[in-house]
């Protein structure tokens, strides 16, 4: 079996039940006090009652007791007894000398007239004799429950000379107050139910907004703005007001998110425009100097040491046009087309990096951790890597330390590249990783971007953290699966 | 003036206001109400009976006729006695007794099973084991009435003649005033015994059978004078007349043997005083060995 948790439990149960637990418990209690106040109103209009009629028999018989008239006395219990018998179930009654012989008895075969009262317990002869010594009536229970005694004396002129001895069941009594008690149980239920149903109902209507208004911060967390269902505010309670304020920051967060998506369109255009701009004024350079070339062999066809001169001036340029489109040509499909370098190890970078430092005052650290023979590498993640250390090298024109560090974090791998160059000044690093945007006379400006292409292809991440004049941090984070097997291996 | 009639006599009114004062009181006289009264020989309890009985008898006597009931015999006598009533039913034993002092006339007897005679029966409650009016020593016992021969004076002198004290057989007694009521007494177990009239313990057993079928009759006397119907002594005699033909001729209409058979009565007869002779020898002997109780 679950273990019952409360507090765990959904508000719209919580609710109606607290609420239904709160009207049974007052029900219940008014419930209670009525029945033990009609229980007492019963109890005393049943003794009122058995006093009038024990009264009314004493009131009667004082003659018939000095005349020892049996029959008469009799004759009026019986008929007392028969007209109140249908009303009052008389459980007995007697009429009995000052001496406590009976006179009379409702149960004339157990207490025959002119004997002591038989079976009579000490406190009721106690009472008898207070009665009959005092002159004043009692009325009571005694100590056999289910009865309601009621003892008046009879007095012939200033003597008591005798007592009326009435006992009424309690039977009626407690019949009624069953009666009661099961009406008070079904209005009390009948509340209770009326009581959870509205507690129900209430508790539903402050529970839908909550329930709605979670679901709407859920799709909020998705960054799923558009997706957002504004919530219905039910009151201008205090959940209306939250539900209120939610369905302006919804609206206020898609109309940022819509802003920011125009922008990065934007964005994305005026980067477009700077990569064209960038590839027409690269192209264009050698192209002129080249172009230069040709007008001049051109006219002077009978020089041809001419065209000894201008060749490799061509050929240069053109090779300079050419790494420029290699480099915008770095995509995902011309990386796999080149699947065949995949035999090139990570290692190879390394020997690549201590060719290109080689003389400089730079330490470099290699510490390559990415598992099995670890070296073996995709050619992207090498290019990845060559990029970002070559760019570290050239940021030290005065030396330094250099560090490569590569690990696996599962799901992911992990790329450092850690240099104590001069640093990216603040206002740069939005833009480094822009095409064509260089801090050096000589770079093309492509070496960050294609690195970034790089890392995307990869569905990886790449981050900067720099100081200027104390170096920079490039850290990749890209899926290790990838990385290690299947794209290498395709 | 005797057959005047009531409208005759309102009419005469005025003429009587001049008359002497002489003719006034003779010409009351017949418009009185005639009285009769009844003890508890008979269960009065059918008041329709009654009303019907008394209808009958107006019919016949032609006067207006107004049943008296008292609680005790002794009530009824007394009123006799005082002139307050001119007729009664009595019991045998009061009639015995005060018709010494020479003012009751009898005026009719009843027969019941075909005699003017009844006896005392001595009831007990059904589940009693007693089986004699012996064994009912030390026990309670319910008496009609001290006037009645039935319910009083033939128990008693049953006991004396078995050898019994009757004062001091019964631990208690007492007086019920109403042979129906000792019926009631005996079978509410509120009396141990009693001593009914057999005429109404089997009228009881006709009319009332959850009754006297609580009680069961253990003895029985010797024959009595049934209770007579009697007239004082100082009624008109043509009304006395005309009341005792009213009553020997019941069993000869129709009406009236309707009126008998409610009442299980064959009819009444002239009566003759020596039917009482064994009360009055009863209550003589009685008498002699003294008390009341």
């Amino acid at each position: 079996m679950k273990p019952l948790r409360p507090l765990s439990w959904s508000l719209s149960v919580k609710l109606p039940l607290t609420i239904s637990a709160v009207v049974a418990g007052v029900a219940f209690m008014i419930g209670g006090v009525i029945l033990l106040d009609a229980r007492q109103r019963l109890r005393t209009e049943l003794e009122d009652k058995v006093l009038a009629m024990a009264t009314a028999v004493s009131v009667s018989t004082g003659d018939a007791v000095m005349r020892h008239d049996y029959w008469a006395l009799y004759k009026s219990l019986k008929s007392m007894a028969l007209r109140h018998g249908s009303a009052t179930p008389i459980h007995s009654g007697a009429l009995l000398g000052a001496d406590g012989t009976v006179l009379a008895h409702l149960d004339p075969a157990r207490h025959p007239p002119g004997l002591p009262l038989s079976g009579a317990r000490e406190d009721e002869r106690a009472r008898l004799r207070a009665a009959v010594a005092t002159g004043m009536p009692s009325v009571g229970e005694p100590a056999a429950a289910g009865v309601v005694e009621s003892i008046v004396p009879i007095r012939a002129g200033d003597m008591v000379v005798g007592a009326v001895v009435l006992w009424i069941s309690t039977t009626e009594l407690d019949k009624r107050t069953w009666a009661a008690t099961l009406t008070i149980i079904s209005l009390t239920s009948a509340l209770a139910l009326a009581g959870s149903a509205v507690g129900a109902a209430i508790s539903s209507r402050m529970v839908r907004p909550l329930r709605q208004l979670a679901k709407g911060m859920e799709t909020v967390g998705r960054g799923d703005l558009g997706a957002v269902v504004p919530v219905m505010p039910g009151d201008r309670d205090e959940i209306g007001q939250l539900v209120e304020r939610f369905n302006c920051m919804a609206v206020q967060l898609a109309e940022k998110q819509r802003l920011e998506q125009q922008l990065a369109v934007n964005e994305k255009l005026a980067a477009l425009g700077r990569i064209a701009a960038g590839v027409a004024h690269e192209v264009n350079n050698p192209l002129g100097g080249m172009l230069n070339c040709v007008d001049t062999i051109k006219s002077h066809p009978q020089q041809p040491e001419l065209l000894v001169q201008y060749f490799p001036l061509i050929d240069r340029g053109l090779n300079r046009i050419h790494a420029i489109v290699q480099a915008l040509l770095v995509e995902l499909k011309a990386d796999a087309g080149r699947g065949a370098a995949s035999d090139v190890r990570l290692e190879d970078v390394r020997d690549l990096i201590m060719a290109e430092i080689d003389g400089r005052d730079i330490v470099f650290t290699w510490d390559d951790r990415l598992g099995g023979d670890g070296s073996r590498s995709c050619p992207r993640v090498q290019q990845v890597a060559l990029n970002l250390l070559k760019n570290a090298v050239q940021a030290m024109p005065d030396g330094g330390t250099l560090t490569f560090r590569a690990w696996v974090d599962d799901p992911w791998a992990v790329i450092e590249v850690e240099d104590t160059g001069v640093g990216i000044p603040a206002d740069n690093l939005p833009r480094i990783f822009d095409p064509f945007f260089t801090s050096r006379q000589s770079g093309t400006g492509l070496g960050l971007w294609v690195t970034y292409r790089l890392v995307q292809s990869l569905d990886g991440a790449i981050a900067v953290d720099s100081v200027p004049g104390q170096g920079s941090l490039f850290r990749v984070t890209m899926p290790a699966r990838p990385v290690m097997e299947e794209v290498c291996a395709a | 003036m005797t057959g005047m009639s009531r409208r005759t006599l309102v009419r005469a009114l005025p003429a009587l206001a001049v008359m002497p004062v002489a003719g006034t009181a003779s010409a009351a006289v017949p418009d009185r109400v005639v009285r009769f009264g009844l003890t508890p020989v008979v269960v009065q309890e059918n008041l329709q009976f009654f009303n019907a009985w008394r209808r009958y008898l107006e019919e016949r006597i032609g006067r207006p006729l107004r049943f008296v009931q008292r609680r005790s015999y002794r009530e009824i006598i007394q009123l006799l006695e005082a002139g307050e009533i001119d007729f009664a039913w009595i019991c045998g034993y009061p009639f015995v007794r005060r018709r010494e002092t020479d003012f009751l006339d009898l005026l009719a007897v009843p027969v019941f099973d075909g005699q003017p005679l009844y006896r005392s029966y001595v009831i007990v409650h059904r589940d009693s084991a007693v089986r004699g009016l012996a064994g009912l020593a030390g026990c309670s016992f319910a008496f009609s009435d001290p006037d009645s021969n039935s319910g009083y004076l033939a128990p008693r002198g049953m006991l004396q003649r078995m050898g019994h004290a009757p004062e001091q057989h019964f631990r208690l007694t007492f007086f019920t005033y109403n042979h129906a009521e000792t019926v009631e007494a005996v079978a509410d177990r509120f009396a141990d015994g009693g001593a009914v009239d057999s005429y109404v313990w089997e009228y009881l057993a006709r009319t009332r059978p959850e009754l006297t079928g609580q009680t069961r009759v253990i003895e029985w006397s010797e024959p009595f004078g049934f209770p007579p119907l009697v007239a004082r002594r100082g009624s008109e005699p043509a009304l006395v007349a005309r009341m005792r033909s009213a009553l020997l001729d019941m069993s000869g209409a129709a009406e009236g043997r309707r009126l008998l058979k409610d009442l299980a009565l064959d009819g009444f007869r002239e009566g003759d005083a020596a039917l009482y002779d064994g009360i009055r020898a009863l209550a003589a002997w009685i008498g002699d060995k003294g008390g009341t109780p």
